[in-house]
């Protein structure tokens, strides 16, 4: 992972909590430190550095489809699939969208293995139509190969990702860009990404008005059976698919399909991107998913950074609830360049 | 009002809490003398609690300046949300907080798009929604998109080193129908309005969220800082719901704005 992208919540610690704390309290942290050696719940040791591309995140080269249709697992009080918790996709990330375990396309860097021929890496992240590329018009497709000419050396302001500046990740960037969050509450899906938040409404309410252009769109969204069905509408398309440049206009249509498996532990995300503006024809992608829970032995950091909460008190039965750090991308606040520090 | 008593876990995250119980009790006096009365049952609920569900915005200028002043050529004159009227600054940091409010025109890390912080993004004049369940209640904020998660848990603090989080770290407890957020491990980069009142990285901010009725809350929020402020000061504001038909939340992402031009390409 770049560095550039590291999360406000993995760095800028070490000033120490002891002087704000009473003798009382620090009684009770010490019971509690005997107490969590006696339980399960020992707080994660910190969470390690995230793993380059390529190599940790990477992970499997095929993946199972799954089949919509009824749900037979936990549900909320409203009804709701109850899929809550910390998800990541399992093939590697951003830096390439249609050959996933490919890597950055034209990278001056020597990669530390051979790639080895295509057929052995994950298949590419369109799964309709067949040949895994995204039919763009032929004027898109040029400034996508100058996106991918220029993506090592952005000569220009527009050849930098956004997402390099803490831009949002958008859609669907951000199924593929980090471990997120599914929160779920009548009427309401959210998303926690550590790159912005989208808010599913169930409720039937009509989309904004088509003026209104935004990072993360503007979702409608229904259940059927294991499938949440969501309608994207009002994308600023800035975010671009990824660091190989592919990308969508403000125009563009996209039905989401999140199909859960039976176990409630994977869902595929599939996704048909429709913009006569961009495209000759609608086309799909699909992006497969797998829960994280304080469960997972070491995780990489890139996809779950969950950790036990604290208890002063008997941890419940269940076992702890998780803590996840806020989600702010440092240079949101920095402004641009990690090594850049907010005006005083 | 409720008196203090309890039981278990929640007792020794008020312990935790009550390591500033000057600012505690300042707060229960302040609240015993609301004069507003809410209507207990028609309150929304959930498992017996208060539900805060909604999408809420001040309508407060508190903002452009939390103590009372004058109108200005960039704000609208207003009585300020300070209980007092006045921020018990350290005479080091009144000086800070003047340098501030000159180059507020530049240095206001609003003007930024950063994340307002806790608790500015509760107050500044902006729509954000909060989002409940029995465990904690989210909340999204549409200036900056930032979340902030309240555990209502039985959780408290992290353990050991603190950390710095831009909108701190939020436990909370239930007091009858008052919810009570202990927040703490704040970064120093953002400040308390327009006007320069600043807090450093020693702030800690009790916050109480209380219905008056289904459609309003009460808001109020001690904050004690032992390298900005002499002692604890409590402000406090009315938070509206918005029941306009199909209002929702519209992204704010602010710092984007320098860039927004360059993205997606264009057909020549």
């Amino acid at each position: 992972m770049n560095t550039k992208e590291s999360m406000k919540n993995s760095n800028k610690t070490g000033r120490k909590r002891g002087a704000v704390l009473s003798v009382a309290v620090l009684t009770a942290l010490i019971t509690m430190q005997a107490q969590a050696q006696t339980n399960a719940a020992a707080p994660a040791p910190r969470a390690a550095a995230s793993a380059p591309a390529g190599g940790g995140i990477a992970n499997e080269k095929s993946f199972p489809q799954i089949a919509q249709g009824a749900w037979k697992g936990k549900r909320l009080s409203d009804g709701q699939p109850d899929v809550q918790g910390f998800w990541s996709n399992t093939i590697a990330n951003h830096n390439n969208f249609t050959d996933p375990q490919g890597g950055v396309i034209n990278d001056p860097n020597v990669r530390a293995r051979p790639k080895g021929p295509r057929e052995e890496r994950a298949p590419s992240r369109v799964s309709d139509p067949a040949d895994g590329q995204i039919p763009f018009q032929p004027w898109a497709l040029e400034k996508v190969k100058e996106s991918q000419e220029f993506f090592n050396n952005p000569i220009k302001p527009q050849y930098i990702e956004p997402l390099a500046r803490c831009a949002p990740a958008g859609v669907p960037k951000s199924f593929y860009w980090h471990g997120y969050e599914i929160r779920q509450y009548p009427n309401y899906v959210l998303f926690l990404f550590d790159s912005g938040w989208r808010i599913v409404h169930l409720d039937g309410k009509p989309n904004l008005p088509e003026a209104i252009k935004l990072w993360n769109a503007d979702s409608r969204g229904r259940w059927e059976g294991n499938t949440l069905v969501v309608n994207v509408t009002n994308n600023n398309s800035k975010a671009s698919f990824g660091r190989s440049g592919e990308f969508a206009s403000e125009n563009v249509k996209i039905e989401e399909r999140y199909i859960f498996a039976p176990d409630n532990k994977r869902y595929n995300y599939v996704a048909t991107f429709t913009d006569p503006s961009v495209y000759t024809k609608p086309w799909t992608a699909t992006v497969p998913a797998r829960r994280w829970s304080l469960e997972d032995k070491s995780p990489s950091s890139w996809h779950y950074k969950g950790k036990p909460a604290n208890y002063e008190g008997k941890v419940p039965a269940g076992g702890p609830d998780t803590d996840h750090y806020e989600r702010i991308c440092v240079e949101n606040n920095n402004g641009f360049g990690v090594a850049a520090k907010p005006a005083k | 009002m409720n008196t203090m008593t309890f039981h278990g876990p929640a007792a020794s995250l008020w312990w935790r809490i009550a390591r500033h119980a000057s600012a505690g009790l300042l707060l229960l006096g302040a609240v015993a003398t609301t004069a507003y009365a809410a209507d207990a049952g028609k309150l929304p609920r959930l498992n017996g609690k208060p539900d805060f569900s909604g999408i809420w915005q001040t309508t407060s200028d508190a903002d452009y300046g939390l103590e009372p002043h004058g109108n200005r050529e960039d704000a609208p004159a207003s009585v300020g949300i300070v209980e007092g009227g006045v921020i018990p600054y350290l005479p080091q940091a009144l000086e800070q907080r003047k340098k501030n409010f000159e180059t507020r025109d530049s240095n206001d890390p609003r003007l930024k798009g950063f994340t307002l912080g806790t608790p500015r993004g509760i107050y500044y004049r902006a729509p954000f929604q909060i989002l409940q369940r029995a465990k904690d209640l989210t909340l999204v904020f549409q200036y900056g998109n930032s979340v902030r998660t309240i555990f209502t848990n039985g959780t408290a603090h992290p353990k050991g080193e603190a950390q710095e989080f831009w909108l701190g770290d939020s436990r909370a407890r239930w007091e009858g129908d008052t919810l009570v957020v202990d927040v703490v491990d704040f970064v120093e980069d953002t400040w308390l309005d327009r006007a320069g009142n600043y807090h450093s990285d020693a702030l800690h901010v009790v916050e109480r969220w209380k219905y008056l009725d289904a459609n309003t809350i009460e808001y109020k929020a001690t904050l004690d800082d032992s390298k900005v402020f002499s002692r604890p000061w409590t402000l406090s504001v009315l938070l509206h719901r918005h029941r306009e038909k199909n209002f929702q939340l519209i992204e704010d992402y602010r710092f984007t704005t320098t860039y927004d031009a360059l993205y997606p390409p264009r057909k020549p």
